[in-house]
């Protein structure tokens, strides 16, 4: 039982950082926009956060520049893709590139630093329960933040106005458009709020999961989390279930090799990465109308054309 | 006027990286002075930019032709790593001195073609979207190589790096000018002109093409779109495969991890920047080869990272894209649906 618990407890860290990006893209693609950028955009939370950290010695704005980081290069994206009609596959791939890039340029003097992290709390009278304590209780706040961001996101995309909005948008621009809804204004919001929070997902696991910084730290978590929207057929309590199972599969592999069942560290590494297809194939062989793709994802809308 | 916006973008791509060498205190007027004089300053240079062009050429190639068929293979990089891995049992257990070479060849090949042929028909068949396929399979092909120089193929003599055994001489492709310039070099070149004569004069080419402008007027036409998926992401995996061979026998000489610095994913804006020509992508792969040897003679003279050459990829990519954007005209019309 308290293997059980401990297993729960490491599953949901491990997926957080999967849930902020998972749920920030869905609202970016909800508008139309496809971010392909996220592994780029986690890496560069990853590492502003841990160097505002160390600079300012304050792990809550190291989160905040780890969002205004992700929330810079998803600006870069909305620019290319929604004021210049870019494709966005190509722009997202080169953001990518850039991420990785810019903080194995920057990152390098940071190898081997300590910075302050943000730490567990015991939630006072519900961490002694018993299994529920340790499984859900005692983590770090951005664990209950990730987990209160999806239901907010789900609350606003299903129940307000601004979520009918934004699902116009990214289902039909042109009806939208004529209804008077600035199409590009909420694209570059939800661009740019999907950013914002993959950037926390970056800064999550560089001051709060790993505590440390590493290049490529972020090892496909933002690939995997691109799969994670599909998977969740773009509904952000669904993307909870999502990131926390695949938390769980990262943190298998983990304790498949901590047991010493003699199978290769190399081997198990790669079940998250391979789980992650066939969920896709799941995802993708459901019926047409329960897949839920945004009509106008991936396409630019240019008033007056219609394709 | 097309390749006035290329250039341009090289330069913007100079600039901007040239702020942030300012930024680590490196003067960038002379990092890259450095950069060109270690690429064409001597006939070391210049070997090697060619080597380093030599696997750039197939990634490129081998993003280029499923682009053509509007569909992204992101995934050369470990189809490059499963060709190495083939070759390197090839080398390793193959005792014939006149086969070696050309079995590892073929089955280089083979392996990347089985290693693309999971996302080509996963798409063709299911719909799986190609781009995460490709990259995801990207890791597990890594790990893969990681799990075989840790484990099966750790090499005997190599005290406890992992790494395997030194393949045997009849394993490793000629080399010239007594620097590390091999045979590769020229088998990559023959393989583009092959491939731009494959999309320009056959028809399976001009089915690729079809299916990838439009796909509508492809089923008009006959074409089986699901079977040119398939075969331009196999062909597209034979040529990766090959780049995984030709590093493991023409430069290291052995399997271990890291044998690609990011080859594979240079593949992408290379096949971007020659839209899709096969001897475009022979160009803008001398290009890149050039960053990568500059790149690694800022790393050893300043010790910052070769990953430089990722920054440089991207803001010359992002720069053409805007320009394309700015004069009203769409480079890749065809994937607008």
């Amino acid at each position: 039982m308290e293997i059980l618990a401990s297993l729960v407890a490491s599953s949901i860290r491990a997926g957080t950082p999967l849930l902020f990006a998972t749920i920030g893209e869905i609202v970016t693609e909800k508008s139309g926009v496809l971010n392909l950028g996220l592994e780029g955009i986690m890496i560069a939370g990853a590492l502003s956060a841990f160097a505002t950290t160390i600079a300012t010695g304050n792990p809550w704005i190291g989160i905040l520049a780890g969002g205004l980081a992700g929330a810079s290069l998803a600006f870069l994206h909305a620019f290319f893709s929604v004021t210049l009609k870019a494709n966005q596959p190509v722009t997202g791939l080169m953001i990518v590139i850039l991420g990785l890039g810019l903080t194995s340029f920057f990152g390098r003097n940071y190898i081997g630093k300590v910075a302050t992290y943000i730490n567990p709390i015991d939630i006072p009278y519900l961490s002694s329960l018993p299994f529920l304590g340790e499984a859900i209780f005692r983590h770090d706040p951005l664990v209950y933040l990730a987990f209160a961001t999806s239901i907010v996101v789900w609350f606003v995309m299903t129940k307000t106005r601004y979520g009918i909005e934004i699902t116009a948008v990214g289902e039909n621009p042109e009806a939208a458009d004529t209804l008077g809804v600035n199409v590009d204004g909420i694209r570059y919001i939800c661009t740019l709020f999907g950013g914002f929070l993959t950037g926390i997902a970056g800064a999550y696991l560089s001051l709060a999961y790993a505590k440390l910084w590493t290049d490529e730290m972020t090892a496909g978590r933002g690939w995997i989390s691109l799969a994670l929207v599909i998977f969740s057929g773009w509904m952000p309590q669904r993307a909870i279930l999502g990131a926390y199972l695949f938390g769980g599969l990262d943190v298998l592999s983990f304790k498949l090799q901590a047991a010493g069942i003699g199978i290769s560290y190399h081997l198990l590494r790669m079940i998250p990465y391979v789980a992650t297809i066939f969920v896709l194939l799941l995802a993708v062989s459901r019926k047409k109308e329960a897949f839920g793709a945004p009509s106008a994802l991936g396409r630019p809308y240019i008033r007056g054309k219609r394709d | 006027m097309k390749y006035t916006v290329h250039l341009a973008s090289i330069v913007a791509s100079m600039v901007i990286v040239g702020v942030l060498l300012i930024s680590m205190n490196i003067d960038p007027i002379e990092a890259y002075s450095i950069m060109f004089q270690r690429s064409f300053g001597s006939k070391f240079g210049l070997t090697e930019l060619f080597v380093k062009t030599t696997p750039i050429i197939l990634t490129g190639l081998s993003v280029a032709i499923p682009f053509k068929a509007g569909l992204w293979n992101i995934g050369a990089e470990g189809q490059l790593y499963m060709g190495a891995f083939a070759a390197s049992l090839v080398a390793l257990y193959s005792k014939n001195p006149y086969l070696t070479i050309p079995l590892m060849f073929v089955f280089s090949a083979f392996l990347g073609v089985l290693w693309a042929l999971i996302p080509g028909i996963l798409r063709a068949k299911f719909g799986l979207n190609e781009i995460l396929s490709t990259l995801l399979l990207n890791y597990v092909a890594i790990y893969w190589v990681e799990y075989l120089v840790y484990g099966p193929l750790k090499g005997k003599k190599v005290y406890n790096f992992p790494y395997s055994d030194l393949f045997p001489k009849y394993a490793i492709l000629p080399r010239l000018l007594e620097t590390r310039f091999h045979v590769g070099v020229f088998i990559a070149i023959f393989l583009a002109v092959l491939i731009y004569f494959l999309l320009t004069r056959t028809e399976f080419g001009f089915s690729i093409r079809v299916v990838g402008a439009n796909p509508k007027a492809a089923e008009y036409a006959g074409i089986n779109k699901d079977k040119i998926i398939i075969y331009s992401m196999m062909l597209a995996g034979a040529l990766s495969g090959i780049a995984g061979m030709i590093e493991v026998s023409g430069i290291h000489m052995r399997l271990k991890c890291n044998i690609s610095p990011g080859y594979g994913y240079a593949g992408i804006p290379v096949a971007l920047l020659a839209s899709g020509n096969p001897i475009g992508v022979v160009f803008a792969a001398l290009l890149f080869g050039f960053l990568y040897v500059g790149g690694s003679a800022l790393q050893t003279t300043y010790s910052i990272p070769v990953a430089i050459v990722y920054v440089f990829q991207a803001i010359i990519v992002l720069f053409i894209i805007a320009g394309d954007a700015l004069r009203g005209r769409k480079l890749w019309k065809f994937l607008h649906h």
